[in-house]
């Protein structure tokens, strides 16, 4: 009691020395301007702009840099860090050009922090205002067409698909003509046929959530048309080297810039059709997304195959590779390319977005200059995060790729290759590939946001925790059957028609909240730094180990996801029906616990 | 302990803290290592120095946690100095914090609580 008294006593001591402490009469600060006719004060007209100094503006931006650099520092950090550890202490390997490699992550760190802060400032309002203005004041076919070019232009601001290209240029040309050719003078086109199929999936996933589609016959609509070209595929011997790349490109799209913009949209105009946002309508446009940019990309192929012969593209080949050594101008080359192809990327959809706000809408843009920031910091972002890319998640993921091999073959340029026995060290490789994997998808950020939406959809009974352990194991398990695909040069055809079947049928008998978060899970796992580093070191590794090409362990990597999700999901219903069965034995009480349970 | 008397607590005073959404639980971990008993949050949109900032009105977030925290008026200083460095809001943009006297609050209080003040064993 006494004691307690006695603090207050200090409290007020304190008060009344004013220990730092001062005050200030909030009239001294607002001066007045004069009186009304009543004699009272009246306060200054309309408080202009706030002026602060530079040190408070440094002040005030400090805490709201560091957040955001350290959210990305976060997510390229450990992954960062394991690879290095891995090359130096497993493999006994110093990292070539560490400094540069460094400051490639850095820039690769910097680059997302602008790019994620500008797409909340600029590109987010922007699509969603028109998400929400554009269903009521345009008619559905037009609504529709608009979402069809969002959809391409997404696609090419989408930062992965930079890593996409920036791969074909380690393709060579003689062994797969068709892959070398899609990757480099059709790379343009490759990417507006990604973007087009990006675009027919928000379109038909619009459609889906304005009638309310089931997602399954949807699923298996568009599975019949992929297997069967890429079986069709698999039996060309030219055409099978292109599958791992179409593939890919279907987990590659579904990034940052595409799944909000395009659900946004899609939400507006199920919102405007008088259909709430019902719990699923999110869902389906990112499964979609990354079921028909394979569609699209055989398909490319085919063309190409049908026009071009192999002979005519060596001949292409060396024409470029004999150009490339003579200089090329400053927009072709190392710095100058990452910037313009940033600026390509942004541009077309800001012009896109302002065209349809200014011409269809006729309003004009809120905060103007807020969105313009943001514009800019995007533009800024992805220009650093392509430097970064090829300088260092590019470089690291490929030099990781290239080494990991040594642990168990020999490798030219790795002394003492192979470090261990061949069995040893294919385990070693395989259980690097399951972690990397493992790590990078238990901290990607959009696997968070998908596991409450799942725990909210199931009504709490599918846990967050439960769905990121399954998406993560079964990434994991892809990214392990990847690598293995590699090192033994197995048919991508054999590992990819057996899951996705598998997959079908455990999509039939699961049900439709499992199925949409299940096939959704696969999208959403393959982010930006993923990508990158993912495809960069299948590339070096399929180099290393004279695999014709380095890619297919994305698709590997999608539909691990997918089967484990579903997997857990089904074992959740069995637990949950013994439970019930089990209730039934006992009398009565249960029987209300059973009729809420959501399956 | 009839039912129609109501104990009336006097001398409270009412802590009030705004920050940036997300930050609110350092407030309330200072204001409960001060002695308070309790905080309530709610979530609440703020506007004012974003707008006027101009451009520099993107490191304000919009959205604001507020904290309100009832403490007995003899501890306002020290829970209300112990809210203001949790929030560090002596630097630009971190929010602001302001204390209300309150006339009274009725609550349920505990009868060993009441025992232990004097002069109240009697009346319960």
């Amino acid at each position: 009691m006494s004691v307690t008294k006695n603090q207050a006593r200090y409290a007020d001591y304190l008060r009344a020395i004013g220990a730092g402490r001062r005050e200030l009469s909030f009239n001294a600060i607002i001066p007045s301007a004069g009186r009304d006719a009543r004699g009272r004060p009246l306060p200054a007209p309309a408080t202009g702009p706030i002026r602060l100094h530079p040190d408070e503006v440094a002040r005030l931006l400090r805490p709201y840099v560091s957040v955001r650099f350290l959210d990305q520092l976060k997510a390229v950090v450990p992954l960062a860090v394991y690879l290095a550890l891995f090359q130096i202490l497993i493999l006994r390997q110093l990292i070539a050009d560490s400094w540069l490699v460094t400051g490639g992550l850095f820039a690769v760190i910097l680059g997302l922090m602008f790019f994620m802060e500008g797409l909340k400032l600029g590109l987010m309002p922007f699509g969603e205002l028109i998400g929400h203005r554009l269903p009521r004041k345009s008619p559905l076919p037009l609504v529709l067409l608009i979402t069809l070019l969002l959809g391409i232009g997404v696609t090419f601001a989408e930062p992965a698909i930079g890593a996409l290209q920036a791969a074909g240029q380690n393709v060579s040309p003689e062994r797969a003509p068709y892959l070398w050719a899609l990757l480099n003078p059709w790379s343009g086109v490759l990417v507006l046929v990604i973007g087009a199929s990006v675009g027919l999936a928000a379109v038909l996933g619009t459609l889906r959530f304005l009638y309310g589609w089931s997602l399954k016959p949807l699923i298996y609509a568009s599975l019949v048309p992929v297997l069967g070209l890429t079986l069709y595929g698999a039996s060309q011997p030219e055409l099978a080297k292109v599958l791992g790349l179409a593939w890919d490109a279907g987990a590659v799209t579904t990034g940052p810039v595409t799944v909000p913009l395009v659900l946004s949209l899609g939400i507006g105009i199920a919102a405007a059709a008088g259909r709430g946002d019902s719990g699923l309508s999110g869902f389906g446009i990112v499964t979609l997304a990354s079921l028909f940019p394979i569609i699209g990309v055989l398909l490319l192929t085919f063309y190409v195959a049908g026009t071009v012969t192999p002979a005519e593209i060596l001949a292409a080949a060396t024409t470029v590779a004999s150009a490339s050594t003579e200089h090329l101008a400053w927009y072709a080359r190392s710095p100058g390319a990452e910037v313009l192809m940033g600026i390509r990327a942004i541009l077309p959809l800001v012009l896109f977005l302002l065209v349809i706000l200014k011409l269809v809408l006729k309003e004009a843009l809120p905060r103007p200059r807020e969105i313009g920031l943001g514009i800019a910091l995007t533009v800024i972002g992805m220009c650093l995060f392509n430097l970064g890319l090829t300088y260092g998640l590019s470089a690291l993921g490929g030099s990781a790729g290239s080494l990991v091999p040594a642990a168990f073959m020999e490798i030219p340029g790795a002394d003492g290759s192979p470090l261990y026995r061949y069995g040893v060290g294919l385990t070693l490789a395989v259980v690097f590939a399951w972690v990397l994997g493992f790590g990078a998808t238990i901290a990607e950020p959009a696997l968070n946001a998908l596991g409450v939406t799942a725990e909210q959809l199931t009504n709490g009974f599918f846990k967050k925790r439960t769905l990121i352990l399954a998406v993560s194991v079964g990434v994991a398990c892809g990214i392990a059957l990847g690598l293995t695909k590699l090192v033994f040069d197995l048919p991508l055809v054999w590992l990819i028609v057996p899951p996705y079947l598998l997959a079908a049928a455990l999509t039939l008998v699961s049900s439709e909240e499992f199925v949409n978060v299940a096939w959704d899970s696969a999208g959403v796992t393959t982010g930006p730094i993923t990508v990158p580093l993912v495809l960069a070191m299948g590339l070096g590794l399929g180099n290393a180990t004279h695999a014709v090409e380095g890619f297919g362990i994305l698709c590997l990597a999608s539909i691990g996801p997918i089967i484990s999700v579903l997997l857990t999901g089904l074992w959740a219903r069995l637990h949950l029906w013994r439970q019930a069965r089990a209730a039934r034995r006992e009398p009565a009480t249960h029987s209300a616990l059973e009729a809420q349970s959501p399956l | 302990m009839n039912d129609d008397k109501i104990t009336y607590l006097t001398d409270v005073a009412l802590i009030t803290c705004i920050v940036e959404a997300g930050r609110g639980d350092a407030v309330i971990q200072a204001a409960q290592a001060m002695g308070a008993a309790g905080a309530l949050v709610y979530h609440a949109r703020g506007i004012g120095p974003r707008e006027r900032l101009g451009l520099l009105g993107i490191a304000i977030e919009a959205e604001k946690d507020v904290v309100s925290i009832l403490v007995a008026s003899d501890y306002q200083e020290v829970v209300f100095e112990a809210v203001y460095h949790a929030a560090d809001l002596g630097r630009p943009g971190a929010g602001l914090a302001y204390i209300t006297p309150v006339e009274r609050l009725a609550t349920y209080i505990p009868r060993e609580v009441l025992a232990r003040v004097p002069g109240q064993e009697t009346t319960s």
